[in-house]
């Protein structure tokens, strides 16, 4: 008896061995890729350094142009940088409860059976599956002033429409929401209509058989089961919202002037276009930090639905 | 059934205008491609809802060196194609062959303690935060513009797609499989590659065609990391110009065509699997 349990506390000792002997080149590929990173852009951002400014210097020398923490004080009073935090979380506010409310209307319209279901089901997930800066091309292709969303305008009113979106401040952002709400909200679709899907139908006939209106089935037996899929569709969404890039940079690249610069963008353009690298390491590094204490917050409700399986 | 007939026709009206609403993007990508250049546009004066003339122009003009290009990158389609099956499909094999060992241990011996959250977590922060540090490390070692400067990168912004995928397949064999491996006397390698890896066939090409479709889906690190050698499909089509006949609407829309099928078809033979691999494994079904 007491040498089984031994030799079953070996295998167990020797299976945990193996676990991690399994995970290891996973550990070694994440974090031998993102200390460096890490790690250097802190020191970067001390400093003035820039790659081509700073007379070919290489960036370890980057101390000769030390400058303690000026780049994150200036960064925290500069406005363009503030601008394009504030607009992307503008966009985000936008483009998420749109593509929430437009994907649940559409999981419920699905629920029920009608000719072509398949088909239809098919063409309304393509977009998401679609290369998002492909998606950023034919966006701007169609917004273009002789392109055919103002060919559309034009059948209702009449007459001719030349509207520059893409060159218009306000239209511009509206053109690259709409861009970003065509692509996303089938994956609000997909998500809101299984999780629709698994509810359990016997509760839900049963509350038809005691007389419940579509409403108070909806806020009693509906909406409390769907939570934790609402949760999770939106932050997700929301996550990856927060990175906007591609259709932008294709689109408009955060033109006319700033309008419709967002956070990856306004990284992007100053650190690639503008060279001002120890600037941008600084920045990256704030987005960083603001992300992680976002994150502690955001994250925990699915951490919850990952563990609560585990 | 207790709905009226009419409320019926509505509803599937509005399901109708929706759908097609949003297919119209694509229909007019389609379109444009087999356009000639005069019906790009309604410059001439009108719109035209399908292509008058239907050509094949555009895709031919794609692998002929008669557009200009803005430089320094390679003038035909062909190189950024190649290389983004390249990429795609190295990078793709490096996520799910990690994945897998991981996905497998984490099911299996609660190994690596909370690496499948940090994993999470890593999908929160734009790749954008760290791109000059990045480019500072791959110029020092020289891998700007190189297959595996790509490929090293994609393999480590899919990994944690793969690793939670694979470790929701993997909780779906019983343990008493390798359990019952190990008592006739296999070893824990054994048992996992000769029992369970066999079973996971499905769920790894399933992993692997997700972790395809984001790889080639990338924009922003092969804008950044590549240049005339390693640009992929994303990169040129943002790059391809000419001077004289204007924007290219005709040839983009026809790389864009090209550059779209591979992910909606995968999309599409894996639809069962899209829910759980978007939400890392959160929601199952």
């Amino acid at each position: 008896m007491f040498k089984r349990n031994n030799q079953r506390k070996e295998e167990k000792r020797e299976g945990a061995k193996f676990g991690a002997l399994l995970v290891l080149p996973a550990q070694v590929y994440f974090f031998s890729i993102l200390i460096f990173p890490l790690v250097c852009g802190i020191y970067i951002s001390l400093s003035e350094w820039s790659p081509l400014s700073s007379g070919g210097l290489k960036w370890y020398m980057a101390f000769k142009f030390w400058s303690w923490l000026s780049n994150y004080w200036n960064l925290i009073r500069d406005t363009e940088f503030l601008m394009a935090l504030v607009r992307t979380f503008i966009v985000v506010g936008i483009v998420v409860p749109a593509e929430f409310f437009l994907g649940l209307l559409l999981a419920f319209l699905f629920l029920e059976k009608f000719p072509l279901k398949k088909i239809l089901h098919t063409m309304m997930i393509m977009p998401m599956m679609i290369v998002p800066a492909v998606s950023g091309f034919v966006f701007y292709m169609m917004f273009q002033a002789a392109g055919v969303i103002n060919g559309i305008i034009g059948l209702f009113t009449a007459a001719r429409v030349d509207i520059g979106w893409l060159q218009h401040n306000v239209l511009a952002l509206i053109a690259i929401m709409l861009a970003d709400i065509w692509q996303w909200t089938p994956f609000m679709f997909l998500i809101l209509l299984s999780g629709l899907l698994s509810l359990p139908q016997d509760q839900l006939d049963a509350a038809t058989i005691l007389g419940f209106s579509r409403f108070q089935k909806f806020r009693m037996l509906v909406f409390p089961l769907m939570k934790p899929v609402f949760i999770i569709a939106l932050i997700l969404r929301g996550i990856e919202a927060v990175k906007i890039f591609d259709p932008i940079w294709i689109m408009t690249s955060g033109g006319p002037g700033t309008a419709t610069e967002t956070i990856s963008v306004y990284l992007y353009k100053h650190g690639f276009i503008f060279l001002k690298w120890s600037w941008i390491a600084a920045a990256g590094f704030l987005v960083l930090i603001l992300m992680s204490i976002i994150s502690t917050f955001a994250l925990r409700p699915i951490k919850e639905e990952v563990e609560k399986e585990a | 059934m207790e709905q009226k007939l009419y409320v019926r026709i509505l509803k599937y009206i509005l399901v109708l205008v929706i759908v097609l609403a949003f297919f119209f993007p694509i229909y007019w990508t389609i379109t444009m491609a087999f356009k000639p250049h005069m019906e790009w546009t309604s410059a001439a004066g009108r719109i035209f809802w399908v292509p008058n003339k239907p050509t094949f122009t555009n895709f031919t003009s794609l692998f002929q060196r008669k557009i200009s290009i803005a430089s320094p990158l390679a003038s035909t389609a062909v190189r950024p194609i190649v290389n983004s099956i390249i990429v795609s499909v190295i990078s793709t094999g490096l996520a799910v062959v990690v994945g897998t060992m991981a996905g497998y241990a984490i099911s299996r011996y609660r190994a690596g303690g909370n690496i499948s959250f940090m994993l999470l977590t890593l999908r929160m922060f734009p790749p954008a935060a760290v791109i000059v540090p990045l480019m500072v490390l791959w110029a020092y070692l020289g891998f700007v513009d190189t297959a595996h400067g790509l490929f090293i990168l994609y393999g480590l912004v899919t990994l944690p797609f793969a690793v939670i995928l694979m470790k929701t397949f993997f909780d779906e064999i019983p343990k008493e499989l390798d359990e019952a491996a190990v008592m006739d006397g296999y070893s824990n390698w054994g048992a996992f590659t000769k029992f369970i890896l066999p079973l996971a066939k499905g769920a790894i090409s399933t992993t692997a065609l997700f972790c395809f479709i984001l790889n080639w889906s990338d924009f922003i690190l092969a804008l950044i990391l590549t240049d005339k050698d390693w640009s992929t499909i994303p990169v040129y089509l943002d790059k391809l110009q000419s001077g004289y006949v204007g924007k290219l609407y005709g040839p983009k829309a026809a790389l864009a065509l090209i550059a779209a099928i591979p992910p909606v078809v995968f999309g599409i033979l894996i639809q069962k699997y899209l829910v759980r691999g978007l939400t890392f494994g959160a929601i199952k079904k």
